[in-house]
């Protein structure tokens, strides 16, 4: 008897041990369908600084559409969104609207992401801005926003040093202003003109190099992606700014990362100009709400034949999944065009989201900070190019040959005159691949 | 075989359904997955052994194979000899032997992770404002940096083992050399020594292969950089898988990577099992 009680004891734990497990497995597929005739659409995105303002407008969305239920998730970065994405999609619980970075991303999820270009959002949005994401005639994603990059610079340092940073348009323009700031430096209270983080190597390899290899492809990331070659004729004009930056930025510069960067050094009044974009605000505003709103400005880095001229981009799109219903397809589109052209989405979009908008109808608007407003007029004025290292960012030829690559010159362990052909043979072996 | 009845499988079970789910069935995908294009969603042609000749064509894996075996070497023999010097040393009986055990272990409580991230900090500000700056921005001292975070971390818990082995020890053995006239270091060399060399196998092995495995230090005080230099095998194909979006040769990068982990370890714990005395 008591065998027996021992037996079904252990049968019981055993059976249970066993179901649970399976029934972890089964369980997580089959939501978002519209249950009770709302329609859920979930959103999988991978800016995560708008992670809160976006859930607090798709609650506002649900208010005014009773019919629709939101959720949002958000995952930084791009090494950590696309193997979440990859898994939601593979378990069954794929995202209604998802986030993509590029063409190596469009390419990647051309199975799931619907043709937007007939929607009333896509023709709203600035001509070229989609073009990155554009398969044939198909557009599988929309633009968030634009950002721009150049010198952000402390308007305090420059007015105490005499130098009106509107006035440089060329780069004999910056040497002279960097050589003046240099020789006040005690006075100015700075430690280096710059402040270069050798560290982060899509600095210098995203947004610098930018600057010289797009102008091969205007700006457009689809041409480069396209393109089996490069030239790299400007080159010689990039080793100028790197060893630039180099020569009067803070020291050890192979030491210093984006966070030493922007917060310790650019936020605390150490340097007098770093090479950053409109996204380092909010990092700024929290260290110095002051600083952040009074005494930042940005310059575009001057550019032989394309002086005065700012870089703006794209760094993310909305996708909407094809292999949903109809419905869910339909409630999605229908939010994103509400988001970006609806007097209220467009609100949203400027205030709380804080986003330049890559979008037709925001003649009248003021962005929220002074970073965004740079970029905002130098949008509406025209006077831009474009961001073409998209077409690189999701290959290797980024992480193991360009990146590396730079950074030994950076380090003085290599020649430029290799760190360029290694770049433009390693291009060539990827794309004939 | 007698005790494989009904209650044997019961206990099985649900472990062997769980491992088969988790490590068996994945395992087996991913040997099928290094034979194709996978890219993580799906695949559309078979490659053969394509991506395993391109593991070995790679100079990025290579490379970080090469730092990974001299890695490996050095903290191997590091660690069991720091981890066996704070074994003795706290083994003798002082006052506070056992507030310096709970010392040399606590590193060992911080995860790896955050262990990378207090020691970036020790090495670019208290290094720079000690007059050595520059640590971490070449190859050897980020080898050195790596080397030194391992050791803080793992030195306390391979001293646990060897403490466990050393107070096995009977003390009559030790009593009878010293009678018999033994000098110390030949109490050491001829009656403690061999008395644990189970600890030397337990050690080693985890050593070695923890050493091959290293991942969150990496990540967190290097990050590969600068220039991939300090890359080490477990960041490379995860680099490979994740910012090339390149799956199918990270699994063929990871299987290689198994096996040679395996070999190493299986033949490590086959020659020190044959060093071991039983009393």
């Amino acid at each position: 008897m008591k065998i027996g009680w021992k037996k079904i004891a252990v049968m019981a734990m055993a059976a249970l041990a066993t179901t649970t497990a399976l029934a972890a497995c089964s369980s997580g597929s089959s939501s978002s369908s519209s249950s009770n005739g709302k329609t859920t659409i979930s959103i999988l995105q991978g800016k995560v600084e708008v992670n809160k303002q976006l859930k607090q407008i798709a609650t506002e969305y649900e208010k005014t559409h009773p019919n629709v239920k939101i959720t949002v998730s958000s995952i930084g970065g791009g090494t950590e969104y696309n193997p979440v994405l990859k898994t939601r999609i593979s378990s069954g619980n794929a995202p209604t609207i998802f986030s993509l970075a590029g063409p190596a991303d469009a390419k990647q999820f051309s199975a799931q992401a619907a043709d937007l270009s007939k929607t009333k959002v896509a023709k709203a949005a600035l001509p070229g801005t989609a073009s990155a994401v554009q398969i044939g005639s198909k557009t599988l994603g929309i633009p968030f926003n634009i950002e721009g990059y150049g010198f952000v610079y402390n308007k305090e340092v420059f007015q105490k040093a005499g130098i009106d940073p509107t006035s440089i348009k060329t780069y004999d323009d910056l040497v002279n202003a960097v050589n003046t700031l240099n020789d006040k430096k005690s006075e100015l209270g700075i430690k280096g003109v710059f402040a270069l983080p050798g560290k982060e190597t899509w600095v210098l390899s995203d947004h610098l190099a930018n600057l010289y290899l797009g102008q091969e492809f205007n700006g457009n990331a689809k041409k480069m992606y396209d393109s089996k070659s490069m030239k790299f004729t400007a080159n010689e004009e990039m080793k100028q700014m790197i060893d630039l930056q180099n020569k009067f930025s803070i020291k050890p510069v192979m030491q210093m990362d984006y966070s030493q960067q922007v917060n310790q050094y650019f936020s605390q009044g150490k340097a007098a100009m770093i090479q950053q974009g409109d996204w380092i605000y909010p990092t700024v505003e929290q260290i110095d709400k002051n600083f952040a709103k009074n005494q930042i400005g940005m310059i575009p880095i001057p550019v032989k034949g394309q002086e005065d001229k700012l870089p703006v981009g794209t760094s993310l799109y909305w996708a909407v999944n094809k292999k949903k219903s109809t419905k869910e397809q339909k409630a999605a589109t229908d939010f994103l065009a509400w988001l970006y052209t609806s007097e209220a989405g467009k609100k949203d979009v400027v205030n709380k989201l804080h986003f330049v908008p890559a979008y037709k109808g925001y003649d009248n608007f003021k962005m929220a900070d002074p970073l965004s407003q740079v970029v905002f007029d130098y949008s509406q004025r025209k006077a831009t190019t474009g961001w073409a290292f998209p077409a690189y960012t999701g290959t290797s030829w980024d992480p193991n040959t360009f990146q590396p690559n730079l950074q030994r010159y950076l380090a003085g362990k290599q020649s430029w005159d290799k760190t360029v052909k290694n770049s433009i043979d390693g291009w060539k072996t990827q794309q004939n691949k | 075989m007698k005790n494989r009845s009904l209650s044997f499988w019961l206990f099985v079970t649900p472990t062997l359904v769980a491992l088969a789910l988790v490590v068996f069935i994945p395992a087996l995908m991913g040997i099928f997955y290094s034979f194709t294009n996978w890219d993580g969603l799906t695949y559309t042609t078979m490659l053969g052994f394509k991506n395993y000749i391109t593991v070995f064509q790679d100079s990025g894996f290579l490379a970080a194979l090469w730092f990974t075996v001299k890695f490996v070497v050095v903290t191997v023999i590091l660690l069991n000899v720091i981890g066996l010097s704070l074994a003795l040393l706290v083994t003798r009986k002082f006052k506070g032997n056992n507030l310096l055990r709970t010392v040399f272990f606590m590193p060992n409580l911080i995860g790896g992770l955050i262990l990378g991230f207090i020691w970036q900090f020790i090495f670019t500000q208290v290094f720079d404002a000690l007059g050595f700056s520059g640590w971490l921005t070449n190859q050897t001292t980020g080898f050195w940096g790596l080397v030194i975070v391992t050791l803080w971390q793992m030195s306390g818990y391979i001293m646990i083992i060897y403490i466990a082995y050393l107070q096995n020890i009977p003390t009559e053995v030790i009593e009878a050399a010293e009678i018999d006239g033994a000098s110390p270091w030949q109490r050491f060399w001829n009656i403690t020594f061999p008395m644990i060399a189970p600890a030397f196998t337990v050690s080693m092995f985890l050593t070695l292969s923890n050493g091959f495995k290293l991942y969150d230090p990496n990540l967190s005080l290097t990050n590969g950089g600068p220039y991939k230099s300090t890359e080490m095998l477990a960041m490379n194909i995860v680099n490979t898988a994740y910012s090339e979006n390149d799956f199918a040769r990270a699994e063929a990068k990871a299987l290689v990577f198994f096996v040679i982990v395996g070999a190493i370890s299986l033949l490590q714990v086959y020659y020190t099992r044959k060093r071991e005395v039983d009393l």
